[in-house]
C-alpha cells in the first residue's frame, strides 16, 4: 500500500511553472493557455473556459473546463491593472 | 512458470471456474473507467509486483528503451498512472530534459505526485504531471522526441483518435512506444497463440482476480479480461498506426506472449 505522506500530500495550492504554461495548450481548440495567478487557472481565450489547476496539476480534461460566462468572469481571470490618470 | 504457482491463492485446486459476480455495470465510457482507476489507485503499485512477480518493471524497461529517447529530450507518458514510466523517462533524459506525464485519474496523479516527492534523484524535478485525456491532448504539434504509453491504449475507448493525437504531439522521426497485454490471433493454425490466449484467460481467473478480490477489487480486476478481449491484436495495432500517418510501425510480443509492445515512427 503506497503511503500517504500528509506532509508531502499537502501542498499549498500551487501555480505551475510559466516554461510549463508555454507547452500547454487547450485540450479542445489546441489554441495557447493563458496562467492566471488571481484564480490559480489556466485560461482558454478563444472558447472562454477556464481549467484550474489544483496541488500544482493542471486539470486540462475537458470536462474540466469552467466556461467564463461573462465579461465580469473574463475581466476578474485577468491580472490586476493598474490606472494612470 | 512454477514461481507463479506460490503467487496461486491456496483455495485454488478443486475450485469450479469462477463466475463472474459483477454489481457493477461493466466500465463502458471514459468516465465509468476513470472512476475505475480512480478505486484502484491506492493499491495499483503492490498488485502489478505481486500479479506480475515483478516483470512489469523489465517489460516498462523495454518500452523506454524501445522508443530512443536521448538525454536533453523532451518525453511524454500518457496515461502515466502512477509514474512508473514516467520515472524510467526521467532517468534517460536526466536534468537536461523534461518528461510531461498525463493521465486522466486525481487519484493515480496523486500517488505519482507523492512518489516525485520522495525520491531524491535530481533528474525527478524534471517530471510535471498533468491530468489531461490522451483523445484531446493538451499539448501543440511537433512538442516531443520520444513517447510512451504503458497499459492504456486498452483502455481508452476512442483509440483511433488517441493515435492520432500521439501522432501530432510527436516530432518527426520520433517514436511511440506502446506497451500492453497482448491478444493473441488464437487460430487452429496457431498452436502457440491458443496456448497463450488460454493461459491469460486462466491468469486472469484463477489469480488476478482472486488476488484482487483480497483488495475488494475483484470487479475492477475482471474489467481486465473483458478489456483485452476487445483489444486490438498486435497486426491490428500495427495497422491502426500506419493509417493514422505513423510512418513504421513494428510489433514485438514479450512476456511468453502475454504482453506486446508496439513501436510506431512518426
Amino acid at each position: 500500500m503506497v503511503r500517504r505522506s500528509g506532509v508531502l500530500l499537502k501542498k499549498v495550492a500551487a501555480g505551475i511553472s510559466s516554461r510549463l504554461a508555454e507547452i500547454l495548450v487547450c485540450p479542445l481548440t489546441k489554441q495557447p493557455l493563458r496562467m492566471c495567478d488571481k484564480t490559480n487557472s489556466l485560461i482558454s481565450d478563444s472558447i472562454g473556459v477556464s481549467y484550474p489547476i489544483v496541488d500544482g496539476i493542471p486539470r486540462l480534461v475537458p470536462s474540466d473546463g469552467i466556461i467564463l460566462h461573462s465579461d465580469q468572469d473574463l475581466n476578474s481571470s485577468d491580472p490586476p491593472q493598474t490606472n494612470s490618470s | 512458470m512454477a514461481a507463479l504457482q506460490f503467487a496461486f491463492p491456496s483455495t485454488a485446486g478443486s475450485r469450479r471456474r469462477p463466475e463472474s459476480r459483477s454489481t457493477t455495470r461493466p466500465a463502458r465510457c471514459t468516465a465509468d473507467r476513470q472512476a475505475l482507476f480512480n478505486r484502484i489507485a491506492p493499491v495499483y503499485d503492490n498488485l502489478n509486483d505481486l500479479l506480475s512477480l515483478g516483470m512489469h518493471r523489465v517489460w516498462k524497461r523495454m518500452a523506454v528503451s524501445w522508443n530512443e529517447v536521448r538525454e536533453g529530450d523532451t518525453a511524454v507518458d500518457v496515461c502515466c498512472g502512477s509514474g512508473d514510466l514516467a520515472f524510467l523517462l526521467s532517468e534517460k533524459v536526466g536534468i537536461s530534459g523534461k518528461v510531461i506525464a498525463l493521465d486522466f485519474s486525481k487519484e493515480q496523479l496523486q500517488i505519482a505526485a507523492t512518489r516525485q516527492s520522495a525520491q531524491s534523484k535530481a533528474c525527478y524535478k524534471n517530471i510535471e504531471w498533468i491530468e489531461g485525456d490522451a483523445a484531446d491532448l493538451p499539448f501543440p504539434r511537433s512538442s516531443f522526441d520520444a513517447a510512451t504509453i504503458g497499459y492504456g491504449l486498452r483502455n481508452i475507448v476512442d483509440r483511433r483518435k488517441a493515435m492520432e493525437e500521439m501522432y501530432k504531439v510527436l516530432k518527426p522521426g520520433s517514436k511511440v512506444s506502446i506497451l500492453d497485454f497482448n491478444k493473441s490471433t488464437s487460430s487452429l493454425n496457431s498452436f502457440s497463440s491458443s496456448i497463450s490466449c488460454f493461459f491469460q484467460d486462466w491468469m486472469i481467473d484463477y489469480i488476478v482476480v482472486p488476488i484482487a478480490s483480497g483488495y475488494t477489487l475483484a470487479d475492477e480486476y475482471q474489467y481486465l479480461k473483458s478489456s483485452i478481449k476487445k483489444y486490438l491484436t498486435g497486426k491490428e495495432l500495427e495497422q491502426l498506426a500506419r493509417e493514422v500517418g505513423f510512418s513504421e510501425a513494428k510489433f514485438y510480443e514479450i512476456g511468453a506472449g502475454l504482453m506486446g509492445n508496439l513501436v510506431a515512427t512518426r
